[in-house]
């Protein structure tokens, strides 16, 4: 589909920590994952703060999908997408499947976590296989943290995603109102497109971190605008009958939850699309009504 | 044979003939936004120095962008199918045709947003080949984009409502597709980008450029990103190749997929009914209920692939051989 871009510029690499914003990849990543972890396990969070923990996430999976295909790889960056989120829903199984140990039904799940770190060894143990020597030997520098990472942040945001529309990680309720219902096509394919869309749209030897970080967090808005929307359709659903029920809402508290989680997405979405649209018509080499092209030869 | 047999017939045709206006429409859409494949001559041509008026929708390849329309609409389509249903006891058509549609102009501006993101996100990155964002570029393709892309996006939720609904339809409720409207959305959307992106690429850049080239010449790279530059008249836009792919590549694609679809629903369902297990397909059936429809796809896949070998020695023969074979 694209074309590989012919410079690729390395950024001046920073010593340390310094937990300066704009947070570096590694911040940014400590950030993320601690933030996102801890609003994993606790399911009973109201859905704007497991928003906000799905935009950082959403920024962590970014960065590591950028990671990733910096190293010339054009047409690949939409497959990198697709394959955090083939590990996520993978790691988000397992997860689940192990969610009943050592938990409180409906407050908190730390065993999901041992999902993540499956995807992460796994990550971790396929980017080795593909840049040893021996094996297939593609020597892509950084591959295996990046893999690692994205293993990782894809488990993060399906979880969360799925705590969001459920508002527990019980596996009955998710198989129920997310794989019975088809809304994890819905999930999966808008996870994709958050992971792989910022770096893809960005793609360019004048691509910059700054820019193609809003895009991430602009579609993490998207994704909330929606799954506000599905909520509060799903809160007047009886599951236990298979029907609307319509007369009475079953649960008012997952009824508000949606309409602040479609505020709240549908504002960070706006915010965001404006400013990366803005700024990319000033970091353009030039924004024209119209013009003709520049003749050659 | 029973009514619900023949009804069962007809709905297969309208399916295929959805697919077939939908594929056409898909591959519409992908031309006017130089989306997969053609992309790359859109991409390479302001990094060798050709700056061009093209519109660069970089939203990854056809099948994942045209699964996202897809889902979205059907998800939206769903959840208010929903809310409407119980509203209208017996009736439940009145929902669909208020729901499908408006799940489907989400999706549509949910294009314009990916479409927007992309085509400034890649220019903005070309700042050193000096390809400038023209405003009019910009604004004019979007909203060509999105009626195609409803167009398209309409179709399969539409097909995927009917599949949903088959037995209803056809007086058998036992026959309703077990999956929900958003996962069959998901699967029609990446079949309909696939075929889109196989059959329409092909007839993108090949038809439009090369025309005065050798037969089978193929793509030397001193020609790429010549595509981008003018038009019969005057500098060229994916218009221009949107009317031109109309004639022929979009109708030929539709035609592939919509002869998928009908071949592929033809041989499970005329296989079902000579194996006698239409219109009551007893679960007791098992295996033994599709012996007959794989039959019936090998004979189709036999048939199409003597027909293919006759007619690309025909071709060969009468255009002359490849340049440099």
């Amino acid at each position: 589909m694209t074309v590989t871009p012919a410079v690729v510029e390395e950024e001046p690499t920073k010593k340390g920590l310094s937990f300066k914003l704009p947070l570096d990849e590694t911040e940014m990543g400590l950030v993320a994952g601690i933030v996102a972890a801890i609003v994993v396990v606790f399911t009973g969070l109201p859905a704007v703060i497991k928003g906000i923990a799905l935009i950082l996430a959403f920024l962590w999976g970014m960065d590591s999908v950028r990671k990733t295909s910096k190293y010339g790889l054009g047409t690949g960056v939409p497959s990198i997408g697709v394959l955090a989120t083939g590990f996520g829903v993978v790691g988000a199984l397992v997860g689940l499947a192990l969610a009943k140990y050592g938990g409180i039904d409906g407050v908190a799940y730390p065993a999901v976590l041992i999902g993540v770190i499956l995807m992460g060894v796994i990550g971790l143990v396929s980017g080795i296989l593909s840049n040893n020597e021996k094996v297939i030997a593609m020597k892509i520098p950084r591959l295996e943290r990046a893999m690692m990472e994205l293993g990782m942040a894809g488990t993060l945001i399906i979880l969360l995603e799925c705590s969001i529309v459920t508002g527990s990680l019980n596996f009955d309720a998710v198989v129920n109102q997310v794989m019975n219902t088809g809304l994890i096509a819905f999930m999966f394919i808008f996870t994709c497109f958050g992971l792989l869309h910022p770096y893809n749209a960005c793609l360019g030897p004048d691509e910059n971190r700054e820019r193609t970080r809003m895009v991430a967090v602009e579609i993490a808005g998207l994704i909330c605008a929606f799954l506000g929307f599905a909520m509060i359709i799903l809160s007047s659903f009886s599951w236990e009958l298979g029907s609307i029920v319509s007369v009475t809402i079953s649960s008012p508290w997952k009824l508000w939850n949606g309409v602040s989680l479609l505020i709240f997405g549908v504002a960070v979405w706006a915010y965001f699309f404006r400013m990366f649209i803005k700024a990319c018509m000033d970091e353009a080499y030039e924004t024209v009504g119209t013009g003709m092209i520049k003749t050659i030869e | 044979m029973g009514l619900i047999v023949v009804l069962l017939f007809a709905w297969m045709l309208v399916i295929a003939f959805l697919a077939f206006l939908a594929c056409t429409f898909e591959d519409l859409e992908s031309d006017i936004g130089s989306q997969s494949n053609p992309n790359s001559q859109v991409q390479l041509a302001a990094q060798i120095g050709q700056v061009n008026r093209f519109f660069n929708k970089a939203i990854s390849g056809e099948p994942l962008s045209n699964a996202m329309y897809c889902a979205t609409a059907g998800t939206i389509a769903w959840l208010l199918l929903l809310k409407l249903e119980p509203l209208v006891p017996g009736e439940e058509w009145k929902a669909a045709v208020l729901a499908i549609p408006i799940g489907v102009a989400v999706a549509a501006a949910i294009n314009i947003i990916f479409s927007m993101t992309a085509h400034c996100g890649r220019t903005a990155a070309q700042k050193r080949f000096e390809q400038p964002i023209y405003l009019d570029v910009l604004y004019g393709h979007l909203l060509p984009i999105a009626t195609h892309a409803f167009m398209t996006t309409f179709f399969i939720t539409c097909i995927a409502y009917i599949q949903c609904n088959l037995g209803t339809l056809s007086g058998n409720p036992a026959l309703n597709h077990p999956f929900a409207l958003p996962l069959l959305g998901f699967i029609w959307g990446i079949t309909v980008g696939a075929i889109g992106s196989s059959t329409g690429d092909v007839h993108y850049g090949a038809e439009r450029e090369f025309q005065d080239r050798p037969f089978g010449e193929g793509k030397r790279v001193v020609y790429h990103g010549k595509i981008t530059r003018y038009a019969d008249c005057g500098v060229r836009t994916q218009k221009d190749i949107a009317g031109f792919c109309a004639k022929f590549g979009g109708p030929i694609t539709g035609m592939t997929f919509g002869l998928i679809i009908l071949f592929e629903n033809w041989r499970s369902l005329v296989g079902m009914q000579l194996g006698g297990y239409l219109p009551n397909l007893s679960a007791s059936a098992g295996n033994s209920s599709v012996t007959w429809a794989i039959v019936m796809g090998l004979i189709i896949v036999i048939t199409l692939a003597v027909v293919n070998y006759v007619f690309v020695r025909w071709v060969r023969k009468k255009c002359g051989p490849f340049v440099g074979v």
